[in-house]
């Protein structure tokens, strides 16, 4: 169940992060497409009647798959990380064509770099 | 992008995704999605961290979390650096009620302390240095609401905490270079794994998670620091 709720996360991730055109709506897209990966490491790694990975010396005991958990460590933080990075990105765009419209800001900026091409006669 | 093309990227995506479903619901089936044997057939002796997780990231899988190190500690230079080169915007303070600074006030130190037992007791029991350094950040994010940036920041200095964090960072490399000093591979296990389900056991897992901590506590405060000088306060 938890694999089918992953990959409907992962598919309106998607489909917001193709689709809307705003930078901070696309941002919060990346966040549910990670989230919905964690949730798919997360879930294959489970085990029947299977309990969190930490054992003491002898004791046998089911114990679900510990490696996509420590997979999911290093996903939070890096995801952590780029978004911080991808925020700081879309201020920077924001401050400089008032606008989080992907569509528009291209457009202004394909417009700045019209006219520096222009000659100068 | 016009609305047809849009319509047909969704159309795409919708099928795509479910074809991708139910692949993956059909491989879920076979009774063995992961080799789930092959970390847990490694007797915990042999790391001595009775959290099997931790015996895979800081010992078995050591590399790559040095490398995710690596990642975040860019993201932050990164955050800082674009943060001091562009226009400073001058926001009105978010007032905070009564309630939310009383609370933040109480919760702050109580965060921290949770902070230090999930670095301490990492290899024991759930938690770590990456899951302590964000609660560490968090509580110091709680006493910036209760007492405001100002009085945080006079505490907590972004600059000497940038020249910290970095310290820190260098000497996480230092530690896992140290084996060559001694004529052995670069991340080997210096350190006794001890007995599991003691204190001072798992071998370097203890101060690597302390030295993880206070990396990402320091990483994480440097960039709400920043996003925060940026607006002017909080």
């Amino acid at each position: 169940m938890a694999i089918i709720v992953s990959f409907v996360l992962l598919g309106i991730g998607i489909l917001a992060l193709v689709l809307r055109r705003d930078l901070v709506i696309k941002l919060l897209a990346l966040g549910l497409v990670n989230a919905s990966s964690i949730l798919f490491l997360v879930s294959i790694g489970n085990r029947p009647g299977g309990r969190a990975p930490i054992q003491s010396p002898g004791e046998i005991a089911i114990l679900v798959d510990p490696l996509p958990q420590a997979l999911v460590l290093s996903a939070i933080v890096v995801n952590f990380a780029i978004l911080a990075l991808a925020l700081v990105f879309v201020m920077i765009l924001v401050e400089r064509y008032h606008t989080t419209d992907a569509q528009r800001i291209e457009h202004e900026m394909s417009q700045e770099t019209d006219e520096e091409e222009t000659p100068c006669l | 992008m016009s609305a047809r093309v849009r319509c047909i990227v969704c159309s795409v995506g919708i099928v795509a995704v479910f074809v991708v479903l139910l692949s993956f619901t059909y491989m879920m089936s076979m009774p063995n999605f992961t080799d789930s044997e092959r970390y847990l057939s490694i007797p915990i002796e042999a790391s001595g961290a009775s959290n099997r997780v931790a015996g895979i990231y800081l010992n078995t899988r050591l590399f790559d979390t040095l490398i995710e190190i690596l990642v975040f500690s860019v993201a932050v230079l990164g955050v800082r650096y674009y943060l001091r080169h562009s226009p400073k915007v001058t926001l009105p303070r978010l007032s905070e009620s009564a309630v939310v600074r009383t609370a933040a006030g109480i919760l702050g130190p109580l965060a921290l302390l949770l902070s230090a037992y999930f670095a301490v007791l990492g290899h024991l029991s759930p938690g770590g240095g990456f899951a302590a350094g964000v609660i560490a950040a968090s509580a110091v994010l709680y006493v910036a609401i209760a007492q405001g940036m100002a009085a945080t920041e006079a505490r907590f200095s972004p600059q000497r905490i940038a020249a910290a964090e970095k310290g820190i960072l260098l000497l996480l490399f230092v530690w896992v270079l140290l084996p060559l000093a001694f004529g052995e591979a670069p991340l080997s296990e210096l350190l006794p794994p001890g007995t599991p389900g003691r204190l001072l056991s798992a071998g370097s897992i203890l101060p690597y998670n302390l030295l993880i901590s206070v990396k990402v506590f320091f990483g994480a405060w440097l960039i709400i620091a920043a996003f925060a000088q940026h607006r002017g306060d909080l």
